[in-house]
Order: C-alpha cells, then structure tokens, then sequence
C-alpha cells in the first residue's frame, strides 16, 4: 500500500487534464479501463480509470470519483518498467519499478516528495532575485526552480528568509522527518544534494554538530531550522558526507524477477519500504501502444531536460556548458524574438482591420448619405414647424436643435463624408477601365485646376492647390512621389494604392491640358510627370541655347534657371549628355582627375564636335 | 563657338579641338569620348613625328617641363590632359595597333607608331639603298646611330626589329648574329 501513497500525488480529476499539465509538459497518451495494483495488490479504490502518460507524470483519473481517487506519478520515479501480455483471464499489465526515493531526488529535488503543495511552489508567479523576472507560473518544479530569463537558481542569491524561498528547504525538513526512520543516510543525501543553499555557504559545522549560519556565522543547535540570532534558516546538517547515493544501488542489487511478482515472499523480505513499484493492468487492451508511448516518454525524460540543469547549477556554481537553455543570452534573444513575434501579429491584426475598413467604406458613405438628407428633411421639417409654431404657438420642441444638426453636418464634413465631393472609389464604379479614366480625371483635377474629386472641401492642403492652380499648376515637372502624395492628401479617404495610380497615369494625358506625361530616367530611376516643356528634346534644344548664348553652365546653374531642383536638372542634363548634344569640362582641375565626377563642378559645353574636322598639323 | 588653330613656337600647328575646354575632361557619352580620343590619338602622332618622339609616359602628363607640354597643356584656357584621360587614350592607341606598351605587361608608357611597322621597313630598305649598304652586314647600332644623320637616327630598337622583321618575311633582309649582338643584311631584290 505504501507505494502508492509515498510516490504519488493526489490531484483533481474533475479538472480536464490539459489544465493539469505544466506549460512545459505534453500529453502523450490515454488509454481508459485500468487498474491499479500497488505493489502485488490490487489497489481497491482504483479499479476503473483512465490512465494519461505525459512527458513528465502519469495521471490516473477514476471513474467513478474522480475528484477523490485520482493521482499523478512523476515519471522520474520510474526506474524500470516491464510489460506482461496477459495470459487467459489475466489483463496485460506495466509494472513500474520505483526508484527510491532519495536517488530520485537530485533531478527533481522538490517534487521528489508527495507531500510538496503543487500550488505553491509550481503555480505561483515569483521574482527573480537578480534580474527582478517575473517568472510565470505553471512551469513543471524543474523548470520553475530556475529563472527563466537569467537562468539563476531561484534561492541560489542568497538564504531564504522570507516564505515563497524556503519550499525546499521546507520539502527537506518534512521528507527528514517522514522518511529518518528508514532511510536516515540517503534522505540525508537527498538534503546535501537537493539543498538550496550553496555547499560553501553551509558546511561549516561546530565540533557538537552545531550548524554556522550562514548570514552570521553563529553555531546553532544541530536541530534549529532557523539561526537563534538572525533567523536566517540553516543549511542541514550532513550526516554522512561520504555516502554517495547509497540507496541507488539498491534497485539493481535487489533480486526481483518479473515472473516472481504474484508470490508476496518480497514482501516479507523488504517490507512495506520494500515493494517500489505500481502495475497498470490493462482491463481494456490497449497495452501495447500505451507500453511504447510510455516508455519512449521515459527515455526521452523530458522532466530532466531542464531539472538536469537546475541540479547542476544548485549543486555546483560551475554552469553547464551544454545545457540548451531558456536563460541566458539565448532566454533574452528568446525573449526579443517572443515580443518582435507579438508585435508582428498585432501589426497584422491592425492591417486586417484597417483592410475591413476599407470594404465598409461605401457603407459609411452610404450612412452619411443617409444621415445629411434626414438632417436636411428634418430641418426642413423644423423650419415648417416654427413657422406654424408661430401661429400656433403651442407646437411641441424641435425634434432637432439646429446647432446639433450644425454640429453634425460639420463633423461629417470633416470626415471628408460630404456626398457632393465624395471621392470616387472602386465600388462606385464596376467598370475598372472606366474607374481609371474617372480616376484619371480626379488627378487631373488635382494636378491642373487645384479643385480635383474632392477639391471643395475646406482645408489648407485644398487652399493651397486652390490657389496655385493644381499640384502642376506653377510648375512643369513633378516627381511622381509627390503627386501621389498630394492626390491621396486631397482625396482624404479611400487613399489610392501606388499600383492603381501607375495604372491611371497612361490615361491621364487624354485628361490634361497641356498634356501631361510620365517620364522615367535611366540614370537614377526616378520617374516624374511633366508637360510638353519638359521633354527630352525641348529640354535639350533649351539648355544648348543657354549655353550657346552665355557659355559654359553648370548644372547647379542650369537649376537656377530653370527653376526646379538640383537633382531633378542633374537627371535631365545627365539625358542631354547621353544624347550628345553636350559635353563636360572638368574645370582645371580637371573634375576630379578629368571624369568630372560628382562633387566637382562640371561645365556643360556645347558638342560641336561631332563633325569636327582635323585642321592641325598634317604631314 | 568657335575655337580656332594655333602654331606654338616650334613650328607646329595646333588644331581648333585643342583650344576647346571639354577636349581636356574624359567625357561619359561614349561616342563624344570616341571623337575626342581619335583626335587625341592624331594630335599625339603628329607632335610625335613633328618632335621625333618615340616613347610616352603617362608621366609626360602629370609633370611639366618635358617636351609634350606644348599638347598637354594648353595655358591659354587653362586647361591641361590628366593622367587617367591619357591612359584611356594610350589603351586606345595600343588597340589601333598606332602604339605599343613597352616594356610589355604595363600600361604606363609606349612605343609610338608614328610610322607603321611597313613603313618603317620601307624607310629603312630606302635608306640601305641609297647609302649603298646593300649585301653587307649592319649591326643594329651602325643603323640607329649612322655617321651621316638620317630617318633612322635614334629610332628605339624595339621598331627597328619589327621593321627588319617585316623586310625578313619578304627576303629583302636577313638577320645575321654577329660578336656583339645581332646584325642584319639587306638583300638587293632581283626583282627590282
């Protein structure tokens, strides 16, 4: 009977399963229709239930009481297991060999002992000392005794005062006391190894046994908890030192023979400590495959991954070099990625929104359709009714107050919701050949007369295009960048996207007049929209006057003349060149070695070369 | 605009590309930079000849005082030739087969053909000819330093090999080693 009761604890069936795991534990397997033998007995009050298998314990849940009867088996106590086919009446079964407890215990030194409240060690958030991490609850005790981000031993800092540190020391002083009479040296062990404070700090011992405390090195009593003068609780004392794991060769040495099991003569030998293992009998088939997930489960020991380390750094300061971590400089890069990870699926989120947004737009203008003509028909209404109010003198208050109506209709017009300039949008048009063209004249709008689609709202933007005649209006070339900036910034809502405003751009000189055309250039790939001036050739014959008439220019001097950005005249001059219609002089300096390079000032020359006919010396 | 010509004081004419300011800078139209290195190339050949020079460094552009400044630098606009143009122009030249580098497997100074290689070896069985050197044996040395001036005076023998190279291949000459190096003996043509 003891079995059971030492190496399991009791959980709450009624809870679904997932909800029992720890965040770092996985469900492998179920299997229903099991019972449970401790040791060679069947065990009564478990006789029908369903067995899960996890990378980290074994949950049986009872049928029939599900909230009372159930338990969980921490996989780390498994030291063998064995698997019986079953014979004629007989159930196949898994026996579980148990290890002892204490050579359980290093790995996993809390949950070595049953009796540990889950609640309060695992499923609780604590600090880290040194990096102040909130770590979250719900990790397995191996998981959780470390921080997650700087991967420090959660009581390693320093001795535990106050009540969330001392668990373990707390787990030490109750597994001493339930398991001295039987086992003194290798629970004492379990203490040397599972002891949360560090060997340096309590090894120190009087000649009596006394324990130095640690804080204050004042030798206390050898069965204190707790230092007589600062109340710092005590390392524990060591009984034997030398004592490796004497309780792990237990097992091996012990004779146990699967076919022997149904003779109870083990039991006589060992007694109740004796018998370490539990049986599942399969009631209801399923062994085999439940046997294999188990087992595997018990090789890869998905409990140690994390408890191996944690027993490294508790019991030694050296770190593990190898472990594959959640702290460290990989938990913080974790981290970022976590957060960047985060921020990516909100931005998404937002851009869905604003997507759906995008499709409600005809019925928001719809809406504001809707609300502008009741306002009107109940102003309308309302004048009528104060007219007749004044005859009658007695009508009841206004449905509406005029200054809410005023008040709405500015609102609205601010939204750039106003029926009489809504912008024109792909829902408003099926066609989309006739949508570029009524697109094509909107820009037009906007780039020649300054009132496009939306031109009558009132705002600075519009005022300005008012009042310079369109975007193009003073000037003949524009990069397309800006105008299509300045299209969407006077079209307010149902901005237009970049592939739809190069698709209207081919249409827009049938809209514009002087007609106005996209250009590219080569050399910087900038495109512009400009008007007939600004072609190739009228900009070429211009400039080669320009330097004909008054010599040399550069092409900062070029832009001055002709009004327009350095960079913009560098492309276009850079396009008279390519032409041939003129050349560089370096200066004499030489531009930079003779290339003219940029950052030199270059002087554009008129090419009166290319029919140049030698006139030197000819022999 | 028009430039116009201009004679320096050794007597040679310049032409009117030589008074342009863009004639000066490497131009990047390729075919304006076309126009100006072919009259580069002519201007270099015919000061060449007009000086007797045979050899150009890239040097020749970058420091003044040696005999190619009166086409290098032109003072009255201020404008000179920059190392890295004359580079691409020599590489030009070279292609055109109107210079060679030499020494070979560098690209900082040439040999120039101000006459070709045939032209040469024209000049120089003219020459045998008319001093009567027919049949007998000349050293390189008798040819570029004669006792009596001539065309072949001081012409580097790297143009004199190739010029006897060409008079070999039509058995018009024939190269003799002798003591102190080699020697060549020009063969009268039974033809002629």
């Amino acid at each position: 009977m003891g079995c059971l009761k030492r190496y399991t604890k009791p959980v709450d069936g009624t809870i679904p399963i997932p909800a029992l795991l720890y965040d770092d534990e996985d469900l492998l397997t179920s299997q229903e229709g099991l019972g449970i033998y401790d040791g060679t007995q069947k065990s009564l009050r478990h006789q029908s239930g369903t067995v899960h298998a996890t990378t980290h314990r074994l949950f049986y849940i009872d049928n029939s009481h599900p909230g009372s009867r159930s338990f969980a088996l921490d996989l780390s106590h498994i030291s063998r297991t064995e698997h019986y086919a079953g014979l004629f009446t007989s159930s196949p079964k898994v026996t579980l060999h148990l290890h002892s407890i204490a050579s359980a215990g290093p790995s996993s030194g809390t949950d070595a002992v049953g009796n540990l409240s889950p609640s309060e060690d695992a499923f609780g958030t604590w600090e880290c000392e040194v990096c102040s991490h909130k770590n979250p609850p719900g990790l397995s005790p191996a998981a959780s005794s470390v921080c997650s981000l700087c991967g420090v031993p959660r009581s390693s800092v320093k001795p535990p005062i106050a009540a969330p540190i001392p668990s373990k020391a707390k787990a030490s002083i109750t597994s001493s006391h339930h398991l001295s009479t039987s086992l003194p040296s290798s629970s004492a062990n379990l203490l040397a190894l599972g002891s949360s404070v560090p060997p340096s700090a309590g090894e120190v011992r009087g000649e009596n046994g006394e324990v130095s405390c640690p804080a204050c090195t004042f030798l206390n009593h050898p069965s204190i908890p707790a230092c007589e003068i600062c109340g710092t609780s005590l390392p524990r004392l060591r009984n034997s030192i030398n004592g490796h794991l004497p309780a792990k060769s237990a097992p091996s040495s012990r004779p146990t023979s699967p076919f022997d099991n149904d003779d109870d003569d083990d039991d006589s030998d060992l007694g109740d400590e004796g018998i370490r293992m539990i049986r599942l009998s399969f009631r209801k088939g399923g062994d085999k495959a439940f046997y294999a997930v188990m087992r595997r489960g018990l090789l890869s020991k998905g409990w140690e991954s994390k408890g191996r380390r944690d027993g490294t750094t508790a019991s030694t300061p050296r770190p593990n070099p190898g472990g594959i971590s959640q702290s460290g400089i990989n938990g913080l890069l974790q981290t970022v990625n976590t957060t960047a990870t985060a921020a990516k699926t909100n931005m998404n989120d937002a851009l869905q929104d604003l997507e759906a947004l995008m499709v409600k737009a005809k019925d928001m203008v719809h809406l504001a359709e809707e609300l502008n003509e009741r306002l009107t028909a109940i102003n309308a209404a309302s004048s009528s009714a104060t007219s007749t109010a004044a005859a009658s003198a007695s009508s009841g208050p206004n449905p509406v107050e005029p200054e809410e109506a005023t008040f709405i209709r500015s609102s609205l017009s601010q939204l750039g919701l106003q029926m009489a300039n809504a912008p024109v949008t792909l829902d408003m048009i099926r066609d989309e050949r006739k949508w570029v063209e009524e697109l094509a004249r909107e820009l037009a709008g906007v780039l020649q007369s300054g009132n496009g689609g939306t031109g009558k709202r009132q705002g600075v933007w519009d005022a300005k295009l008012q009042k310079d005649g369109g975007m193009m209006g003073r000037r003949g070339i524009v990069g397309l960048d800006e105008i299509w900036g300045g299209w969407n910034r006077a079209r307010g809502v149902a901005l237009i996207p970049p592939s739809t405003f190069l698709q209207v751009l081919p249409v827009l000189p049938a809209y514009t007049s002087p007609p106005i055309h996209m250009r590219t250039f080569v050399n910087s790939g900038i495109s512009v929209l400009h008007t007939p001036p600004y072609t190739k050739a009228a900009f070429a014959s211009r400039m080669v006057s320009l330097i004909t008439l008054s010599g040399p220019r550069t092409t900062v001097e070029v832009a001055h003349e002709e009004r327009l950005p350095i960079g913009l005249v560098q492309d276009m001059v850079d396009e008279v060149e390519e032409a041939g219609e003129i050349c560089r002089d370096g200066g004499s300096g030489g531009g930079g070695g003779g290339i003219g390079v940029d950052g030199t000032e270059v002087w554009w020359c008129v090419n009166a070369f290319r029919e140049y006919v030698w006139d030197g010396q000819v022999y | 605009m028009s430039y116009s010509t201009h004679t320096t004081p050794s007597g040679f004419l310049l032409p009117s590309i030589h008074a342009a300011q863009a004639f000066y800078t490497k131009q990047r139209n390729q075919q304006t930079q076309a126009i100006f290195t072919e009259n580069w190339s002519r201007l270099i050949l015919a000061y060449a000849r007009h000086k007797r020079l045979f050899t150009l460094r890239l040097e020749d552009a970058e420091t003044s005082g040696n005999p190619w400044d009166e086409i290098f630098r032109n003072t009255r606009i201020n404008r000179r030739l920059f190392p890295n143009h004359l580079s691409h122009i020599l590489q030009d030249m070279v292609s055109k087969n109107l210079a060679v580098y030499d020494p070979p497997k560098q690209t900082s100074s040439v040999l120039l053909f101000w006459r070709t290689p045939e032209e040469w070896a024209d000049v120089l069985y003219e020459w045998a000819d008319s001093t009567g050197l027919m049949n007998s044996i000349l050293t390189f040395y008798d040819i570029t330093e004669p006792v009596v001036p001539s065309q072949l005076s001081d012409i580097p023998v790297a143009i004199l090999r190739r010029a006897i190279n060409v008079l070999v291949k039509v058995n018009r000459a024939q190269l003799i080693a002798v003591a102190d190096g080699e020697g060549v003996r020009f063969l009268a043509q039974t033809g002629r």
